[in-house]
């Protein structure tokens, strides 16, 4: 099985300039796949996003896998994982950190929270109150932490998983759309297959998998395979072709609320990343085709006509890429 | 925005109302039309920007343009000059009746009284109604260029001046506005346009659009020259209103026929020379048989009086004596049975012989007493039969040489507009020089055509010279219609009354007394007046072969009496010189045109051919027969034609293979769009929203064809997107295999058609953008 758009084997062989993205991705998938088996596509979009140095929502109902997800990610790359379980009474100090008074130095001294570490996991993030979800708000996008005054940075690679249930189970916050803006993409797992799922009682019946899986690489290797990401090329005719898909989601009529310009940018970026897993260094329309779902889906509010006719975000993306023509010569 | 369209569209048709100016007079008629469509226009625009289905506005349109008609029309019948009620109502349905009737009537420019503007108001208003409904509703904003052909067609058809430059213009200028509008909306609809990064590319891209209009301008205007001139036009004189001359104004006594010269050009034209009626008559040497009579000439053409249609019904009745006849000729009368052909188009006015004495025909018809023409004001069947008993009078040449000057005429039969070419006039003086009579007056007349040409498609009358002074002096080529029209004129000139008269010939015999007249028999020549004969008919027109094959001279225009016999006129001969008016040649013996089946040969389809098609004809009798050379090339030059669209795609092929040496970039691109062609070619589905990879993925070809497809695939995305591009592979044998392999993944009748008539080369069966999404 293959990462990319390839198919049969004949999309191309794989350049120079990202084999060593596409080795190291291979790897990571390997080891997360003996965790979590039968869901290609949303390790696909998972490394993706790892690469692209995004945050990742992952949307489904209990039981499905997502946390297992997540940590099986954060124990495959050798760095520091934490994980915050939100609850209606956790605290915004509770995730960036609290200072504490020294009687003896007659200082304060700042206590470092969960969100100091490379993969941040927050498990069921739409049970915590907004206030603190909004704590994590920018954390994700400035990568940084202000508290009592001072602004610590936190360190490459930061990536937060974050997992929730469905909007309407019980007990929940929804996430507003400035949060859901925040993260670069959303998968949802799903139910295994029946014959994945067989697979499955035969592997964790012995114990948990997660605790047999090593790490595979290291934050430092990620951190240049990131910057390798950044210099795929992505031709003038993508750029525009990324932009008129934007733009197509705010004038569709079924749509109440288009995508942001920080969609763009979290396109372009994961086009690239996705481009660069595929073995190529350039973006093709299939890159944004495959990523048009994830990454923008979970930004739009459809209007009052596609709710009346059940159309999903999801449908209505799917429906723009279908008619927008790709770039190339008429 | 959305309120952009309707009001785009009120701009164009309020840009079309300057159509109307040259055929309204006076005052403010635009005002209330103009009123109507921007309420209407205002109701769409308001009503669209709720957001709403627009199915209700065309019905919000109707009302509101409804309530407003009181207020503008009928104020003084409504209460607060707002609210209408029954009698506005009424007075309104009176208003428009009365503007129907003013606009149906009137001569162009009418004049703008409240009926007129009321009609013109309600019209626009519908207009822009079918209009917003199809621009805006319906988003086909250039159907509405056919709500504009119709307005420009008013002026075209009623006015003579037809249409000024300045306001084609105003109304082309309105369209194109709308049509910019509907663009910009749809382009918006998907977003702004992003601009490019490249420099300068924002202006290429803005000069290719500008060479694409450039373009498809010069082609509209080439196609509006050229295309006129392969078919058929309408002639603005080829339909006759002839109102009652007693009572002018009234509808119900109107004749509305075809021109007399106009119906006659038409049926010596038509191809088939098809039978117009068969007679049944006493008479051995039966006369012409007249429709119409032309008594007034308006410089360019001879055009009829309007006729008396106050009289009683004259169906069965005996009918007045003509002008200038104190008694019934002697010989008794002829009887003589018509009976139209069902295939000949109707006619309102009878044709007779001269003088008819009585007419039984089932109807309401009328007798002209001037022209002694019997016509209906009603519309008469097809197929129509009728008995005229009719009573001939044969002047001699004495009688004519010794008439007095015409004084029982009631109009002298001798005005002519003054612009008539001094030239013309020389002529008549130089002819008539050394004459006496007025009858010698006339003959010399006649005589001068004796050699003119017979041809029924005169050469064109180059543009700014008169038609007169050029088939007189220049080309003297013409047909029954000019050789009538001149003589008539000179001879009023020449000081005799005289006018046209259009008909039949006598035709053919077919047997015993039984007479057929085609088509090809219709007939127009003039009319003398001399005081004591009436109305006498003279034959300038060629007759036989070369001319008017069933036409003859009369007896009583040969001054030396018609004593002899002369061969010349009867054999079919090819000269004009030799027609029988020719002053040595040839009166036509009566006892010779009785019989034109037993001596003059020609049958009756060829006998209106002119004398090209005349020799044309003993050509290909004669000589060696080279038709199946003309055959061979019409079959090449069919099958040239099949194959021009196979033949073009070859060369764009060609044109592609060779670009396949060039950079890789070009060459893939070239590559690419081969493939696209091919699959469009063989009807394969061509999706531009996808990516060539994924186009690869989807089309299923055997593993050969799919590793080719794939090279060539990779090859066009690299040379879009990548970088660099990069040049792997043959794409010259990747381009065969996978042309092969999509044609045999191909049914044969489809492989048959791809090769016949690409589809490729058809640009709205090539791969488009889909719709644009509704806004």
């Amino acid at each position: 099985m293959s990462l990319g758009t390839q198919h049969d084997g004949q999309g191309g062989g794989v350049h120079s300039e990202v084999r060593e993205v596409v080795t190291v991705a291979e790897r990571i998938r390997g080891a997360i796949e003996t965790v979590i088996e039968g869901k290609p596509e949303v390790l696909r979009v998972t490394l993706t996003v790892l690469l692209a140095e995004g945050h990742l929502l992952i949307e489904d109902v209990p039981g499905v896998g997502k946390t297992m997800l997540a940590k099986a990610l954060g124990r495959a790359v050798d760095c520091s994982v934490q994980r915050v379980q939100f609850t209606p009474d956790l605290l915004p100090s509770d995730i960036t950190g609290v200072s504490i008074y020294h009687q003896d130095r007659h200082e304060f001294e700042f206590n470092p929270g969960p969100v100091f570490a490379n993969i941040v996991l927050g498990d069921e993030i739409n049970r915590a109150s907004p206030k603190t979800q909004s704590a994590l708000l920018e954390c994700m996008e400035e990568r940084q932490v202000s508290a009592d005054g001072r602004t610590r940075p936190l360190e490459r690679p930061f990536m937060v998983v974050a997992t929730q249930n469905p909007g309407d189970m019980e007990g929940t916050y929804a996430l507003p759309e400035a949060q859901r803006d925040r993260f670069m993409a959303r998968v949802s797992v799903g139910y295994p297959a029946p014959q994945d799922e067989l697979d499955m009682i035969d592997s964790h019946s012995a114990g948990s998998p997660l605790d047999a899986l090593a790490p595979v690489t290291s934050a430092a290797q990620l951190r240049a395979l990131a910057d390798r990401v950044c210099e795929v090329h992505v031709a003038p005719g993508m750029r525009r072709y990324v932009v008129d898909l934007i733009n197509a989601t705010r004038t569709a009529p079924e749509l109440h609320l288009g995508a942001s310009p920080r969609a763009t940018l979290h396109l372009v970026r994961a086009a690239r990343a996705h481009a660069a897993l595929d073995g190529r260094h350039y973006v093709v329309p299939d890159d944004v085709q495959a990523l048009a779902v994830p990454v923008l889906a979970h930004r739009l509010l459809p209007g009052p006509e596609a709710r009346m006719e059940r159309l999903t975000p999801e449908q209505i993306v799917s429906r723009i890429v279908a008619r927008l023509p790709v770039p190339g010569p008429r | 925005m959305r309120a952009l369209m309707p009001l785009a569209t009120f701009v164009c048709l309020a840009l079309a109302v300057p159509l109307l100016a040259p055929l309204v007079s006076g005052g403010t008629w635009w005002v209330p039309g103009l009123v109507l469509m921007a309420a209407a226009a205002g109701t769409s625009a308001l009503y669209r920007l709720t957001g709403r289905t627009p199915a209700p506005v065309p019905l919000l349109q109707v009302l509101v343009v409804l309530l407003l008609v009181t207020p503008l029309f009928a104020a003084h019948t409504a209460p607060l000059g707002v609210i209408p009620t029954e009698a506005s109502l009424g007075y309104l349905v009176q208003v428009f009746e009365q503007g129907v009737a003013s606009i149906n009537d009137g001569v162009v420019p009418v004049s703008a009284n409240s009926g007129v503007t009321f009609v013109i108001a309600l019209t626009f208003a519908v207009f822009l109604i079918v209009a917003d409904f199809l621009a805006v509703t319906a988003r086909c904003a250039g159907m509405v260029g056919g709500l504009l052909l119709i307005l420009m067609a008013v002026p075209l058809v009623v006015d003579p001046g037809g249409l000024a430059l300045w306001q084609a213009l105003w109304c082309a200028a309105g369209y194109v506005a709308l049509l910019a509008v509907e663009t910009w909306m749809r382009r918006r609809a998907w977003g702004a346009p992003v601009p490019s990064p490249v420099p300068g590319d924002r202006a290429l891209g803005g000069m290719r659009r500008a060479g694409t209009a450039a373009l498809a301008g010069a082609a509209a205007v080439l196609m509006a020259v050229t295309l006129p001139t392969a078919v058929p036009s309408l002639r603005t004189d080829a339909f006759y209103d002839l109102a009652d001359g007693n009572h002018p104004g009234f509808g119900e006594n109107v004749v509305r026929t075809t021109h007399p010269l106009v119906s006659m050009r038409r049926e010596l034209n038509s191809d088939s020379d098809s039978t117009v009626l068969t007679y049944q008559t006493e008479a051995e040497n039966p006369d012409y048989l007249r429709t119409y009579v032309l008594n007034r000439f308006d410089g360019e053409n001879w055009t009829m009086d309007p006729v008396d249609a106050s009289g009683e019904n004259v169906a069965g009745d005996d009918l007045p004596l003509p002008t200038g006849w104190d008694t019934e000729a002697p010989g008794g009368t002829t009887t003589t049975q018509v009976s139209f052909s069902s295939s000949a188009p109707r006619q309102e006015f009878l044709p007779l012989p001269y003088w008819a004495r009585s007419v039984d025909v089932s109807g309401q018809w009328h007798v002209d007493e001037d022209s002694h023409t019997v016509f209906t004001t009603g519309r008469p069947p097809t197929g129509l039969s009728f008995t005229v008993e009719s009573n001939r009078r044969a002047p001699g040449t004495g009688d004519l040489e010794e008439a007095g000057s015409p004084h029982s005429l009631p109009t002298d039969h001798l005005e002519l507009p003054r612009d008539v070419d001094p030239s013309v006039q020389d002529l008549t003086d130089s002819l008539t020089e050394d004459t006496g009579s007025a009858y010698e007056r006339a003959v010399a007349i006649q005589d001068h055509f004796a050699d003119f040409s017979y041809d029924l498609r005169p050469p064109e009358v180059p543009a700014g010279s008169d038609p007169l002074t050029h088939f007189l002096f220049e080309d003297r080529i013409g047909y029954c219609e000019q050789f009538a029209g001149a003589m008539a004129l000179m001879a009023r000139q020449a000081g005799i009354p005289a006018r046209v008269a259009v008909g039949y010939t006598q035709g053919e015999r077919a047997h015993g007394d039984r007479w057929v007249v085609t088509s090809g028999d219709a007939h127009a020549w003039p009319e003398l007046y001399f005081e004591g004969s009436g109305w006498v008919r003279f034959e300038p027109t060629p007759s036989s072969g070369g001319g008017q094959g069933s036409a003859s001279a009369p007896e009583h225009t040969d001054p030396s009496g018609g004593e002899g016999l002369d061969g010349d006129s009867g054999s079919p001969s090819p000269s004009p010189s030799e027609s029988p008016s020719s002053p040595e040649g040839s009166e036509a013996p009566e006892e010779e045109t009785q019989g034109p089946d037993e001596e003059s040969a020609p049958p009756g389809a060829d006998e209106d051919l002119g004398t090209e098609a005349g020799g044309a004809r003993t050509d290909s009798s004669g000589g060696p027969d080279l038709s199946w050379l003309v055959h061979a090339g019409g079959v090449l030059t069919a099958l040239l034609l099949l194959a021009l669209p196979a033949l073009v795609r070859a060369w764009v092929r060609a044109a592609r293979r060779s670009a396949l040496a060039r950079a890789p970039g070009p060459a893939a691109h070239a590559a690419w769009r081969e493939v696209r062609d091919t699959c469009v070619d063989l009807g394969l589905p061509w999706d531009l929203s996808e990516s060539p990879r994924a186009t690869a993925a989807r089309l299923e070809l055997p593993a050969e064809a799919r590793g080719a497809l794939w090279r060539l695939a990779l090859a066009e995305e690299s040379a879009r997107y990548a970088p660099e591009p990069v040049a792997d592979g043959k794409p010259r044998e990747d381009l065969r295999t996978v042309h092969a392999a999509l044609a045999a993944s191909a049914g044969r009748s489809t492989r048959l058609r791809a090769a016949v008539l690409p589809r490729s080369l058809v640009p709205w069966k090539r791969p488009r953008p889909e719709p644009l999404p509704a806004t």
